[in-house]
């Protein structure tokens, strides 16, 4: 039969970002799938030879406006545990708060997105509604909605008072409450389950085999979290990975939905067990240079972020690589778009959650 | 076949019709910015001492000072409002106003400034002392 090709993206209405796809068709089912990595690549990486280790956090941060604080505190992970950094205990805890409300804030996002590919207009302004609020508490706390700027190597550049933090769990179980009514929705309704039910189905061979990452992995029954490794002060918390079997687009969306109210359970453990008080210590600054190499992981709202740093101990670093999630999920993502129609490719490749601009850095 | 009457989105979309809207009637209600919000960089020419400090912790280079001329400028279109130069400034000249930067509109370049563009002029070392 004679095939088409169809170039999906750099811009497409489905998606915000420049994905580079081009899906080869035979009649209108899909035979084959060519990513291109690179439109918006911005030598990021290569900033480093250029910008001190001290400032490369700032930059680090805007790889992606999605995932931005989970970039800063991984980056400073990695150069703390070069530098034999100790992170004061509240600093910690604080992270920790942060990057489970970032998680909140990601996923709000692309369940808008979702609702939005598939045509459900109304949800996805309620959700986009309910993300808002967690934006706001990123205001009031870091200074800033998207690029926070709040960790430094050695910890955190500003507190949260006891009783703001209990402010934002208010709002937050508020949220989750408002949050509860989109769930049902997304869990009941027939034409969302019509839409996704069954479709690009991962299975957990499959998922192992493509090494996939994430709420995509575990969406199709793989017990894969880096916060099981207990890492950044998980051990702490009573932590259970969302797990669903199925595998399809609509689990992918189950597991993001349950992993909301999960975060907020984990803000809430974590404001329990962090210590209280005003003016303890926040951060540990290190002298000088960073000097060898390591690796850091971190689990992002997406997956799993790698980060590679080698020092030389001169304050540029050598090195730094971001293996990002996104770009982890990319052959699981080529392999559930053959074979399907391709009306169904672009809530396939939503359910990946794609972010490009950390994949192309 | 699936239940016509399914349809979980209804009790919102009741709401929605009789309550108020999520969103403002922007620019005639502007949300007042919080308390600690990331706005503008605001300095004060009395206090400083031209250290240079500022100017060498900006990872963007927006700040340039000279010690010489007793100058002190910032470019508001580089800064990223990263609060390095709050943190650091020894003085106290430097604070980070909660209020956003002003728009910036392109000029026509014929009084040689770039727009977005501030820069002030310390009093001579002797008077300052």
């Amino acid at each position: 039969m004679k095939r088409t090709v169809i170039p999906f993206g750099p811009q497409h209405p489905v998606l915000p970002e420049p994905l580079v796809l081009d899906l080869i068709l035979e009649d209108e089912r899909v035979v084959d799938a060519v990513p291109t990595i690179g439109y918006i690549h911005r030598g990021l990486e290569m900033m480093v030879e250029k910008v001190e280790y001290t400032e490369m956090g700032f930059v680090v941060e805007r790889i992606c406006g999605i995932c931005s604080f989970m970039h800063g505190m991984g980056y400073c992970a990695a150069i703390e545990s070069i530098m034999d950094v100790e992170v004061p205990e509240r600093a910690r805890w604080l992270r920790l708060i942060w990057a489970e409300i970032s998680r909140i804030q990601s996923h709000l996002l692309w369940l808008g997105l979702a609702a939005d590919a598939f045509g459900f207009e109304n949800l996805f302004m309620q959700v986009w509604r309910m993300r808002e609020e967690v934006l706001d508490i990123f205001e009031q706390t870091t200074g800033g909605r998207i690029i926070h700027s709040v960790n430094r190597i050695g910890g955190v550049k500003r507190d949260i008072s006891d009783s703001e933090l209990a402010a934002i769990l208010a709002r937050l179980e508020t949220l989750g409450r408002d949050f509860g009514t989109a769930t049902r929705v997304f869990a009941k309704d027939p034409s969302i389950a019509h839409r996704l039910g069954g479709v690009g189905v991962l299975t957990e061979e499959e998922a192992r085999a493509v090494d996939a990452v994430g709420p995509m992995a575990r969406a199709s029954g793989v017990v894969m979290d880096t916060r099981l490794s207990g890492a950044h002060l998980y051990d702490r918390l009573d932590f259970e990975p969302v797990i669903e079997t199925a595998g399809d687009c609509l689990a992918r969306v189950l597991v993001r939905l349950r992993e909301v109210e999960q975060s907020i359970d984990l803000i809430r453990q974590a404001i329990d067990r962090m210590p209280k008080g005003e003016g303890l210590p926040l951060d540990n600054r290190p002298r000088g240079n960073p000097q060898g190499e390591v690796f850091t992981r971190l689990e992002q709202p997406r997956g799993e972020v790698l980060y590679y740093v080698k020092a030389n101990g001169t304050k540029f670093l050598e090195r730094f690589r971001a293996r990002t999630p996104t770009f982890a999920n990319i052959p699981a993502m080529i392999k559930l778009v053959k074979g399907c129609d391709l009306a169904d490719v672009p809530n396939i490749i939503l359910t990946i959650d794609p972010c490009i601009s950390c994949t192309e850095r | 076949m699936a239940n016509p009457l399914n349809l979980p989105m209804a009790p919102r979309a009741l709401r929605n019709l009789f309550s108020r809207p999520a969103t403002r009637r922007y620019p005639a209600e502007v949300r007042p910015r919080f308390e600690g919000a990331r706005g503008k960089i605001v300095f004060d020419v009395e206090t400083c001492n031209f250290c240079t400090l500022c100017a060498r912790r900006c990872p963007t280079l927006a700040i340039t000072v000279s010690r010489e001329e007793r100058t002190w400028s910032i470019e508001h279109l580089n800064c990223i409002a990263c609060n390095a130069c709050v943190e650091v400034c020894a003085k106290k000249s430097l604070t980070m106003s909660k209020e956003s930067r002003a728009v910036q509109v392109p000029g026509d370049g014929s009084d040689g400034r770039r727009p977005g563009r501030e820069e002030w002029h310390g009093p001579a070392p002797e008077a300052a002392s």
